[in-house]
């Protein structure tokens, strides 16, 4: 039950991970999991949306610097 | 923000986003960590929400729609298919706001790659100073994300404090309130003046007084209210004007126009009460909250919106009445309708039911026109005005249509129906004396069905208008053709008038010349005209006409014109057909005349011919004529066989004109002529058509009589070749008239021996035989001279008219043409010469 619920989790990081690149937010797996976390807590995506602008500046320049942070 | 997990990940995020780019991960306790961490709660907490609804379909389609316009449509396609596998594998996940949060994040990525270097610096790292800013901008870039953000309320109301001041220098800024002018402008729309707004008389309208101190857009306003007001009063002023001064003048019409005025004015003055009882009720200040229960209060701008439409029919009005001040019944029922040709369906219907009451008098008159033919038309509004005429002239003169008072909105085919229509009850009832049209009338009327009521007719039926006068226009003529044709037996004169007028009835026309001709002879103012009745009179008796219907031949009288100086007997003799009402309306006074130009062409024409077959019983060869100059003279005779010859061939040659011209006549022109009238008659509908058929015929007649206008030259030619035949006989009688002299001379003499009484005379004449050979001998001389003289003439009169014979327009006149030069023998000899 347990690893049927963390495949099941992992599997829905990895779609929202394609979604992000298709979007290219930028965001890496690791970052991207602790804001589906956040926003399965009811957290407000606008103003999440504000703080992850603000904070990740400057803006990395390609799409690589996201997937090399996420490879660990 | 109380969960300890949620911070837990708040700070993880924080720390994570800015460990990420070059800088190194930082600690917890670094101070701009911290600092970032304090900022990150901050703004978390606030109510900043994304005012939109969450709808997950449309923000998906937005993106897809975001991606494939930026041309990337297989990014699109693999969006869709990622997001319907998200979709299927994690029902519970808050998917809308994933995707909203991943969809701004793109956004604000895109236009930050966009911006051009050295920009704004993009993040202002002193978040605790500004944190309402940071919101609002964010805000701006969430509405471009297809999302708008819900300001919170400022805690310091400046809003309110703001709103507050404004109404001060609101109140400040005007003397009077607002509620007073409207009231003012309420009162001003019914033209009268109020405390503020007044009419001035200089600049033509209701106007603020420029001493009141008003904002400038509270004066526009009001200027541009009491336009309604300016309006009523030019609508009012015009209906008192009417009912008061010019009633008797403007007619019925404009009295209907005006009270459908007032039934206007009425609806809004309706609308002025209710209006006027809001208006107690006060209005919010602008500082007050504006839901407040103050209920229907009366604003300016309220009553500019209540206006409107009152104010678009008031300014119809008001170009109505402009427009029709001058006009009358029909016109102005015309000017009307014209300005109802509107697309805004408010004009229309607000125009049609105007002209509903302004043209029901017109239709009503119509309608009484039409069924009883009366014109009840006090006041001549109607389009058909009548003349007092005598009963002859009735039908051609007694009703016109005037043109300028028949509205547009009747065609003027159907104008001219509705004229025959009440022309013809008319003249049914004045002429013919007959009542039978009232049944037809009412026939048509149930036939056409309810409409016919009283008032029943009404603008806009036009269809049911024009039935109602097909229908009653059919019964009306039908029962007038009946009565024309079966009371007044119309066929039967026109064939009298034919047989007697134009000579069609041969044996009353020969015997008619045999005993009239010895009379007119004479000198013309020595005739007796009732002597001449009395030979017309026995001329009927004694030929076929006889038989012919009493009451037909006491209409055909002598007509003697007025002699002019020198004018035999022939010059102003002529028939006349008496028709009396109402067949006078066909025969009229000016058609008689045209049959007697008829009657006089053919009567003459008759006369040569008369004259020519009396030469003839005398030129002939008979036993008389080869008697003459027998015995005595032989030279003679063979002189007299040879002059006497000539004058045959001549004869011949004017006999060979004069048939065939008669027969021209008779055959080609009248009995053709007739043939196309009657079957006209039979066909024609109503009197107009009978008139027009008539007048066909007539015409026809005089064109190809050579009696028309283009004719002249022509007919002056044939009247030279026919005085010249009457020349000839008159020569030729007095010629033989002295052959017989000399021949009872002759015979006398020879007698003479064997008797004594005579023997003074004997010894006078006694050798006078040689005398009386050479008296014959150049008599005979001259009367070949003479009869040269003539052939002659005569022959160049023939060379020219049947030289101009072609020319005619005519194109029945070439089988006259053709019949006269059968063998081209005229052609040719004249083409010889």
């Amino acid at each position: 039950m347990e690893v049927e619920g963390s495949r099941n989790a992992k599997e829905t990081l990895e779609l929202a991970f394609q979604i992000s690149n298709l979007l290219e937010t930028g965001l890496d797996r690791h970052t991207l999991s602790l804001i589906i976390s956040l926003l399965d807590r009811g957290v407000n995506p606008e103003p999440l949306s504000a703080l992850i602008r603000e904070l990740s500046s400057p803006p990395p320049h390609s799409h690589a610097t996201s997937s090399s942070s996420a490879k660990p | 923000m109380g969960d300890p997990t949620t911070a837990d990940l708040v700070r993880e995020l924080v720390l994570r986003l800015l460990s990420s780019g070059s800088r190194p991960i930082p600690s917890i306790n670094d101070a701009s960590a911290a600092a970032a961490l304090r900022y990150a709660l901050r703004l978390l907490a606030s109510r900043m929400s994304p005012s939109l609804i969450p709808d997950e379909l449309s923000l998906v389609e937005s993106i897809k729609r975001r991606l494939a316009v930026s041309g990337r449509s297989p990014a699109a396609l693999a969006f869709a298919d990622l997001h319907s596998k998200l979709s299927a594998r994690a029902p519970l996940l808050n998917r809308w706001a994933l995707l909203y949060l991943l969809n701004t994040l793109s956004l604000d990525r895109r236009r930050s790659a966009s911006s051009p270097p050295g920009g704004l610096p993009f993040l202002p790292l002193q978040p605790a100073s500004h944190p309402p800013r940071a919101s609002t901008a964010s805000g701006a870039v969430g509405a471009g994300g297809g999302g708008v953000v819900r300001v919170a309320k400022d805690p310091e109301n400046i809003r309110e404090i703001a709103l507050r001041e404004f109404a001060d220098l609101v109140i400040a800024d005007t003397e009077v309130t607002e509620s007073a002018l409207v009231r003012d402008v309420l009162y001003a729309c019914q033209g009268i003046d109020g405390r503020y707004v007044r009419f001035d008389r200089s600049s033509d309208g209701y106007d603020l007084p420029e001493s009141l101190k008003v904002p400038r857009h509270t004066r526009t306003i009001v200027r541009r209210l009491c336009e309604l007001g300016w309006l009523f009063r030019k609508v009012r002023d015009y209906i008192s004007e009417i009912t008061v001064d010019r009633q008797f003048e403007i007619g019925t019409v404009g009295q209907a126009f005006c009270s459908a005025l007032q039934e206007e004015l009425s609806d809004y003055y309706k609308l002025l009460a209710v209006l006027e009882s809001q208006s107690s009720n006060p209005i919010p200040s602008a500082g007050s909250d504006s839901g407040g229960g103050t209920g229907n209060y009366l604003s300016l701008m309220r009553l500019a919106v209540w206006f409107t439409e009152p104010m678009v029919r008031m300014r119809l009005m008001a170009v109505l009445v402009d427009c029709c001040r001058v006009l009358r019944g029909g016109a102005m029922a015309g000017a009307i309708h014209n300005r109802a040709q509107h697309g805004d369906p408010l004009v229309q219907e607000f125009m049609s039911r105007l002209l509903r009451r302004v043209c029901s008098p017109l239709f009503e008159m119509v309608r009484t026109w039409v069924l009883e033919g009366e014109l009840d038309d006090l006041f001549a509004e109607f389009f058909i005005v009548s003349q007092p005429v005598k009963a002859e002239s009735l039908w051609r003169e007694g009703y016109q249509l005037q043109s300028t008072m028949l509205p547009s909105f009747i065609s003027s085919m159907l104008a001219q129906r509705i004229l025959r229509t009440g022309k013809s009850i008319n003249f049914l009832r004045v002429c013919c004396e007959d009542s039978g049209w009232v049944d037809a009338a009412t026939e048509a009327a149930a036939h056409v069905g309810a409409t016919t009521r009283r008032g029943g007719l009404g603008y806009g039926e036009t269809n049911a208008l024009e039935a109602l006068v097909i229908e009653a226009a059919k019964r009306v003529d039908r029962h007038l053709m009946n009565v024309i044709h079966n009371r007044y037996r119309f066929k039967d004169h026109c064939l009298a008038i034919k047989r007697y007028l134009l000579l069609g009835q041969g044996d009353f026309v020969q015997y008619l010349m045999d005993i009239v001709g010895p009379e007119l002879s004479v000198p013309a103012n020595t005739i007796s005209s009732f002597q001449l009745a009395g030979l017309l009179e026995t001329a009927v008796r004694a030929s076929n006409a006889q038989y012919d219907d009493r009451e037909i031949l006491d209409r055909l009288k002598v007509k003697m014109m007025e002699p002019g100086d020198g004018d035999r007997g022939w010059d102003v003799f002529s028939l006349e057909y008496d028709s009396r009402v109402p067949l006078d309306t066909i025969f009229t006074a000016l058609n008689m005349k045209r049959y007697l130009r008829i009657f006089n062409f053919l009567w003459k024409l008759k006369r040569v011919e008369h004259a020519l077959t009396g030469l003839w019983k005398t030129m002939k060869p008979n036993c008389i004529n080869s008697c003459i100059f027998t015995d005595e003279s032989f030279g003679v005779k063979l002189q007299f066989v040879s002059v006497l010859r000539r004058c045959q061939v001549l004869w011949n040659e004017m006999n060979h004109f004069v048939t065939n011209f008669q027969y021209y006549i008779m055959f080609e022109v009248s009995e053709v002529s007739w043939a196309h009238f009657s079957e006209e008659m039979d066909a024609s509908k109503d009197l107009d058509d009978l008139l027009a058929a008539h007048e066909k015929y007539l015409n026809s007649i005089v064109e190809k009589s050579l009696l028309g206008k283009k004719s002249q030259g022509i007919l002056r030619n044939l009247f030279v070749l026919f005085d010249q035949i009457l020349q000839f006989r008159s020569l030729a009688d007095r010629w033989f008239e002295r052959i017989y002299e000399l021949q009872l001379r002759g015979k006398s003499k020879s007698r003479s021996k064997s008797k004594d009484d005579l023997s003074k005379m004997s010894l006078r004449l006694d050798g006078g035989r040689k005398d009386l050979i050479h008296l014959a001998r150049e008599f005979l001389r001259k009367m070949s001279e003479d009869l040269s003289i003539i052939a002659k003439e005569y022959s160049t009169a023939l060379d020219a008219f049947i030289f101009q014979l072609p020319m005619q327009q005519h194109i029945d006149l070439k089988f006259l043409s053709f019949r006269l030069d059968f063998s081209e023998y005229y052609t040719r000899v004249s083409s010889n010469k």
